[in-house]
């Protein structure tokens, strides 16, 4: 059965992504590879990743790649996004940050990134680099119920995996329901409904990444380059 | 106190009228209108202007921003090819007819409005073109409240008034995660959400009501108690129909609004095979 | 044994739904002729257009046309159910075959077809009366919709206002549409029944392109409004462009290993 490994975040670190492809090459099993956005960043020149992930050397496993909040921000400020500009990243970083990120890409990427989908949709799984509501939409094992709910809702899915928190996590609704009384022209009705049985799952970022077998629901958090305790890696 | 929350009056001065009649009638003077003044109906300019003259609060609704930044069509998604080049025709001819000032008071409109802890929209918190149906996920209805902050919800938008409550909600979760580096321990920890009360109240339309006969419908929130009244004002739909002829409008509208029909219904499938 | 059937009636009475069940029913060969009826004071017959011939050939492969000549020159099969239909507005004045409208009576010995009785709706009770209805006054359209295709959506809200009264007083309506998917319906509607049939014929076309098949719409009723009735339809019927990209999208669904069921 296909197994998938799930990465992001890499923000330019080829070596990080050569080492979670050595461990996948190695030991994983894994068949399909996705790379939930953020693979550009201001920190370091992103271009060797780039064409490693646009061109992958033999023995690669193929990236399925997705816009990540990085990408928006450079594809807005390079004027792919209508008018809009990186307003996010120049709020919460400055000026400087966006000239970093300007200079990390070469625009020759700028296609290839600009051709990269906000999301995919896996089985019953939703693959998502922030939420079904927007790219940056932050989900944790904090985050209110609620919302993570109303963002499997909008998908109709069962699992959503999301990288935007950077954090690793499984987060399975278990139980608990809602009354709900409406009344309109025609009259008054009642309705109860259950939580359904979903799960939103945090697949880490840079080293830190996750693998997923659909058909055993099997999920085990990992950090390339390292050797896992092995009674402690997996839950199913 | 009690206090009239109208929506969706779409250039239907007979409606308006009537409606504002009602209200008075029963000696309330706060009003909030959830916008959609304009489209389809054949007095844009009569409607916007009796509304700035009651100096009646509004959020502007998706025919408002559509009419203000110069779109061809509702983002409101269209039915059918027929229900979107009849909405074309509706939003260019309001284009063409809507004064510079109307236009000016339109595009000042607020996404939102705030009193307390009620919150006035015209589709939804996060947008003025969503649906919030009476029926919709209960959970994502009352995530809609909560993440906006609000106890009470005013909405329009959907044209069929309605009163939802949401209460005794709950949440369990299962959390677990890896603590520390390498991956440690999976924990697993179970927590609990409890969800307020929270309610949706749709205000139905004035102008353009869908909900079975012709009558404008509208809602009055009775503060002290909480109670809210769900209104349905016979007006004299004749009138707006001769408007809509005089004014050029497509005959077919006149028609729709006399049998209540709304102008761009959601369209039963054709396929469906009814055996007689 | 061989049997000739003349069955008349007004317009929506249900002659061509009781002619199918009669040829459904039968274990022998079929043949069937339309007749286009004559005008009374102050009614007009609308021109069927061969939508119930179409219908009944879908539903009933193999049913002979008996208005081809070369049919009526043929020698009959045995055991063959001929089925003769007459839009006819008034009951005959004589029972039996004597009540034949003589108007027609050349017309069927050109195709070497006598019937061997009439029936008439309203007046004999071997038919059913439910949807039999005395007409004053009726007018007819007749829209030809070769080579037209629908927006499926807006052929149901058409339909609906077509038969609520928007564009008339419409007492019967009947069609046969095409939609882009290939499929085509015949659609169904009578002042005496509640709701319209949609039914789909079997016979359907590859989404590629306009199919080149009968359609037609057919309304009888009073002050009906043929300019407003374009006006819909110029907004219903997809132009070459949609019709591209909507076919288009149906080829991309239809991949070999997952045949899209009929939605």
């Amino acid at each position: 059965m296909a197994r998938w490994a799930l990465i992001s975040g890499l923000r330019g670190d080829l070596e990080a992504y050569e080492a979670i492809q050595t461990d996948l090459r190695h030991t994983r099993r894994v068949d399909t590879l996705f790379v939930l956005g953020d693979v550009i960043g201001p920190e370091r020149e992103c271009n060797a990743l780039l064409e490693r992930l646009q061109q992958p050397r033999r023995g690669d496993l193929q990236p399925h790649c997705l816009y990540g909040w990085w990408e928006e921000q450079l594809l807005a400020e390079r004027g792919y996004r209508g008018g809009r500009r990186a307003d996010a990243l120049r709020l919460s970083q400055g000026e400087a940050a966006v000239d970093a990120l300007l200079q990390a890409v070469d625009p020759a990427h700028m296609n290839w990134l600009a051709a990269l989908q906000f999301g995919f949709i896996e089985l019953d799984c939703a693959l998502l680099h922030g939420s079904s509501a927007a790219v940056d939409d932050s989900l944790g094992p904090d985050s209110s119920p609620l919302l993570l709910l109303d963002r499997l809702t909008r998908m109709d899915v069962n699992r959503l995996f999301t990288a935007r928190s950077g954090q690793q996590f499984r987060l399975e609704l278990s139980g608990g329901g809602i009354g709900s009384q409406v009344r309109d022209l025609e009259g008054q009705r009642q309705h109860q409904q259950s939580v359904p049985q979903r799960q939103v799952i945090g697949i880490g970022a840079g080293v830190h990444y996750t693998i997923y077998d659909p058909g055993s629901d099997r999920l085990d958090f990992f950090i390339a380059g390292t050797k896992p305790k092995q009674r402690a890696r997996g839950f199913a | 106190m009690a206090h009239a929350v109208i929506s969706c009056l779409h250039a239907n001065l007979a409606a308006l009228e009537a409606v504002l009649a009602d209200i008075d009638q029963q000696g309330i003077d706060t009003i909030t209108c959830l916008g959609d003044l304009v489209g389809y109906g054949p007095q844009p300019n009569e409607v916007v202007n009796l509304v700035r003259e009651r100096q009646i609060p509004t959020c502007q609704g998706c025919w408002d921003e559509d009419i203000i930044e110069g779109l061809n069509a509702c983002d409101c998604s269209y039915p059918s090819q027929l229900a979107e080049r009849r909405g074309q025709l509706a939003h260019q001819w309001t284009a063409d007819q809507l004064s510079e000032e109307n236009r000016a008071f339109l595009a000042s409109l607020p996404m939102s409005l705030w009193r307390d802890r009620q919150l006035f929209v015209h589709g939804s918190p996060n947008s003025q073109h969503e649906y919030l149906l009476p029926d919709m996920d209960a959970f994502a209805a009352l995530e809609r409240v909560e993440s906006a902050g609000a106890e009470t919800l005013f909405c329009g938008h959907t044209h069929r008034p309605y009163v939802r409550e949401l209460r005794d909600g709950s949440i369990r979760v299962r959390v677990r995660q890896t603590p520390g580096e390498p991956a440690g321990v999976a924990e697993a920890e179970d927590r609990e959400l409890r969800l307020p009360l929270r309610r949706i109240i749709n205000a139905g339309s004035v102008g353009e009501p869908r909900h079975g006969n012709t009558h404008a419908t509208y809602v009055i929130h009775h503060e002290d108690t909480n109670a809210v009244e769900i209104r349905e004002v016979p007006y004299d739909v004749e009138r707006t129909c001769r408007a809509i002829v005089d004014a050029g409008l497509p005959p077919i509208f006149a028609w729709r609004l006399r049998h209540g029909f709304e102008y761009a219904e959601r369209a039963d499938d054709a396929s469906h095979v009814c055996e007689r | 044994m061989s049997q000739t059937l003349l069955i008349s009636g007004p317009p929506g009475c249900g002659k061509t739904t009781w002619i199918l069940n009669r040829i459904q029913s039968h274990s022998g060969p079929c043949g069937f002729l339309r007749l286009a009826g004559y005008p009374d004071e102050g009614l007009l017959q609308a021109r069927d257009g061969g939508i119930d011939l179409a219908w009944l050939q879908d539903q009933c492969p193999g049913l002979l046309d008996l208005a081809e000549p070369d049919q009526a020159l043929a020698p009959r099969p045995a055991n063959l159910l001929a089925l003769i239909e007459l839009p006819q507005f008034q009951p005959p004045t004589d029972s039996g075959l004597a009540g034949v409208d003589r108007r027609v009576i050349p017309q069927l010995e050109a195709l070497h077809l006598s019937p061997d009785e009439h029936l008439h709706f309203g007046r004999d009770h071997l038919l059913p009366r439910q949807d039999t209805l005395d007409f004053s006054s009726l007018q007819a359209l007749e829209r030809n919709l070769a080579g037209s295709v629908w927006d499926p959506a807006s052929l149901s809200s058409f339909w609906f206002e077509l038969v609520n009264g928007a564009y008339g007083d419409v007492y019967r309506a009947k069609a046969l549409m095409n939609l882009p998917d290939g499929r085509a319906f015949f659609c169904n509607w009578m002042v005496s029944r509640e709701g319209s049939q949609f039914l789909p014929l079997q016979t359907t076309a590859s989404p590629d392109g306009r199919p080149q098949r009968l359609s037609r719409l057919v309304v009888q009723g009073k002050d009906l409004d043929p300019a407003a009735i374009e006006v819909t339809l110029a907004d219903c019927l997809l132009s070459d462009a949609l019709l591209e990209l909507e076919q288009a999208r149906l080829r991309q669904q239809e991949a070999p290993s997952h045949p899209s069921p009929a939605a």
